[in-house]
């Protein structure tokens, strides 16, 4: 067999497909206002720092104790204090949904702390959201400890004084961690899914035989089809980049090359993966359904972008190696807080590397097969 | 009255022919078979089991000489406690260590000794936290502070006396905290929500794209029996996928169902009956399946996220919270919530019941009319 490759003729495949692309306004709401949807939601509108959480105080005691207690909610910035009515029907307003958490506290509860008795009070959560409970939980235990301060007055004295510096983002500012995760997620959702349909659509409508009988190469036709989304998710690399910088003002430590080169690189993943869909599905309906699956659930919820990988359990620690986008985003947030080299990042680039090359592999060989009668 | 319209719907042969070829079509397939009855499972197993928001298995570096007791002591209680790990070893600094991914937080202990630093009546230690991830990172530096507070409670006598006050507390409905308890309610709404809005909205745009609506059109069907013959399957189809999935909650995860089925059948029957509406809505704008595909998921995407399925809503700034009364999803995750957790406060299901038949109500009429419209 010899080597043809035409560029001309690969050029106008791609212009058919910007063609196809630009008269279909939907696709094209979706290249364009995907990205810039994302950021303005995981920029502006999440806010992970749980704070106003919606407190009952039931002051059934009346004392200076109780009200200094009080006192100490309040002044944590944490909680938003409503006095209850009476404590006849807490759970049932926890069950309503009109508060988060209920603060009880008995008569007796100045007593007891004027008579160097162990003073309680009692909390009540809403557990039903596991992840603000939990942080509910650790603002308790700092509660505790400001409390029995403003309660004695004086300072409980430690022996060992905690200095902690908090590295790469030292005002804990979450859009720092979350921005830049965004190229992740974008890449992984648009152009897998975009890819997933170009194929399967050719396949559908029948227009892929003809294609075929035409002197225009397998080859060509691949290059020539996945080319813009090549440039639509360079477009959504760029944007991601413009906005963290401009917008959020995330650092960015890193060498720029390297950055791109891992773009790259992980473009070529998604690409590749869309393509082994749209040929094994040869059916839109059916392409996109496997595109959601194995590309946007996981590049969204198993990558490490919000649940942390190191939460998961051991069998999914080691399950999500095969997922490209849990290296990608490794490397990314590494490149852009860390400063991290290429050798810092010498595992994550290397497994990128290989699923790269493992996925290209499969589609090359999955469309030749399918092009054979 | 009623009688009449079920006559009409059950009794019609044009529509019971309609609904299985219907269905036919969506359920030859072996692979779209596995996507409408195996996948939802094997999705909420992997999100159920993966997914969880504890900050854990922290790898934490401790380097401190042999003899410093204090230190040792620390370390022990570290790793006792299920938070923290040792990371591998280095040869580098605890700089180093975090830069190269290996440790998240690294313990220094001031030269010479913890103890011995004590002792001078200084007592300093640095805590080295990558925050990268900055939700995580105010969890470690919480972690560490607590076991050093405990550790001093047993080891040191005070002035002030900590047990002097104590805060007793409760957690209600998920005692545990299993995040798979929170989750898969939500993940429920999600999973019915793509298969019905998409498979609904591509069927409809699949006529048009191969051109069998013109034929639909010619052939001596009514309007409504269009729109019910290719709606009703996917109504159903979605409405077995409700037992399927709250059963594999309920067996996998240990989610309870604290409320009454009844009023989870209600709601999923107004909360499908909407998405296969916003289905029909999108495919009379869309004129092929891709374009189908891509209207569902303009639609899907900024409808999960405010929905608080994912992310709590309560700090949302006032302008978008306004999206969110017009979310099914929304209204479905509470309901479903509510009951599955918390057994069903009546003032919380029927409002956000009657929110969404609201919005069922409007979707139905839309689609309808819009269907009209293309038909015409």
């Amino acid at each position: 067999m010899t080597f043809d490759f035409s560029v001309t003729r690969t050029l106008s495949m791609a212009k058919k497909e910007v063609r196809h692309i630009l008269q279909d306004p939907f696709t094209l709401a979706v290249a364009l206002g995907f990205p810039l949807l994302l950021l303005t939601f995981f920029g502006y509108v999440i806010d992970f720092n749980v704070k106003n959480i919606r407190l009952l105080a039931v002051d059934s005691d009346h004392s200076r104790a109780s009200r200094q207690l009080m006192e100490v909610f309040e002044s944590s910035q944490y909680f938003k204090l409503t006095a209850a009515p009476s404590s006849g029907q807490i759970v049932h307003l926890l069950d309503e949904e009109k508060a988060k958490a209920v603060l009880m506290i008995e008569p007796g509860f100045g007593k007891d702390w004027a008579r160097n008795r162990t003073a309680k009070a009692q909390v009540i959560l809403d557990g039903a959201d596991n992840s603000i409970a939990g942080t509910i939980l650790t603002y308790l235990s700092g509660i505790q400890a400001a409390a029995l301060k403003k309660l004695s007055g004086e300072e409980f004295r430690q022996t060992i004084t905690l200095k902690t510096r908090f590295l790469y983002n030292p005002e804990l500012n979450s859009q720092w961690f979350v921005i830049p995760g965004l190229t992740v997620v974008i890449i992984g959702i648009i152009s897998i899914l975009l890819t997933a349909l170009t194929v399967a659509r050719e396949w559908e409508n029948g227009s892929m035989e003809l294609l075929l009988s035409t002197p225009v190469r397998p080859l060509e036709i691949i290059i020539g089809k996945l080319a813009p989304y090549i440039l639509i998710g360079l477009g959504a690399v760029v944007t991601v980049y413009l906005a963290a910088r401009g917008l959020f003002q995330v650092p960015f430590k890193g060498n720029h090359l390297l950055y791109l080169v891992a773009c790259a690189l992980f473009l070529g993943t998604t690409l590749a993966q869309g393509l082994v869909i749209s040929v094994v599905a040869r059916q839109q309906a059916l392409a996109i359904q496997l595109a959601n699956i194995t590309g946007m659930l996981p590049s969204l919820l198993l990558s490490g972008f919000i649940f942390p990988i190191e939460s998961m359990p051991r069998f999914f620690q080691i399950f999500t190696s095969i997922l490209p986008a849990k290296w990608f985003m490794v490397i990314i947030r590494g490149i852009f807080l860390k400063g991290a080299g290429l050798l810092d990042l010498k595992t994550p680039f290397i497994a990128l590397f290989i699923i790269n090359v493992v996925l290209i592999f499969i589609a090359a060989k999955s469309f030749k097969k399918d092009l054979e009668p | 009255m009623i009688q009449k319209i079920i006559n009409r719907i059950f009794k019609n042969d044009t529509l019971r022919g309609f609904i299985r070829k219907e269905f036919i079509q969506a359920l030859r397939d072996v692979r779209m078979r596995m996507l409408l009855f195996v996948m939802p499972l094997i999705q909420l197993t992997v999100f159920g089991l993966a997914l969880s928001n504890e900050v854990k298995n922290i790898r934490l570096g401790f380097v401190h000489a042999p003899n410093d007791i204090v230190a040792k002591h620390l370390a022990d209680r570290c790793f006792a406690s299920n938070w923290f790990i040792r990371p591998r070893e280095t040869n580098g600094d605890a700089f180093q260590w975090i830069q190269s991914g290996d440790a998240d937080a690294v313990l220094v202990v001031p030269p010479g000794g913890l103890t011995k630093s004590i002792e001078e009546g200084k007592g300093r230690l640095q805590l080295l936290v990558d925050a990268t991830n900055a939700m995580r990172a105010r969890s470690v530096e919480n972690y560490v502070q607590r076991i050093l507070i405990a550790y001093q409670k047993d080891t040191v006598t005070t002035t002030a006396n900590p047990d002097r006050f104590s805060l007793d507390v409760r957690v209600l409905y998920n005692p545990s905290m299993e995040t798979a308890v929170f989750l898969v309610p939500g993940v429920m709404v999600m999973i019915l929500c793509l298969l019905t809005i998409i498979l609904t909205s591509m069927a409809l745009a699949r006529e048009k794209e191969i051109g069998t609506f013109e034929t639909l059109i010619s052939a001596p069907v009514r309007t409504w029996e269009i729109l019910v013959g290719k709606t009703l399957p996917y109504f159903i189809l979605g409405m077995i996928d409700v037992p399927l999935i709250i059963a594999a909650g309920m067996v996998f995860f240990g989610v309870p169902l604290r409320g009454a089925v009844w009023e989870i059948a209600l709601s999923s029957a107004i909360f499908i009956a909407t998405t296969v509406s916003v289905g029909t809505l999108i495919s009379t704008m869309a004129k092929n399946q891709q374009q189908a595909m891509m209207g569902g998921f303009i639609f899907l995407f900024p409808a999960i996220q405010l929905s608080g399925i994912m992310f709590p809503l309560d700090n949302m700034p006032a302008v978008l919270k306004i999206f969110t009364y017009l979310n099914p999803l929304k209204y479905f995750v509470t309901v479903l919530r509510n009951v599955m957790l918390k057994g069903g406060d009546p003032m919380v299901v029927w409002s956000n019941v009657g929110a969404m038949a609201v919005l069922a109500a409007a979707a139905l009429w839309l689609s309808f009319k819009r269907f009209h419209q293309t038909l015409d």
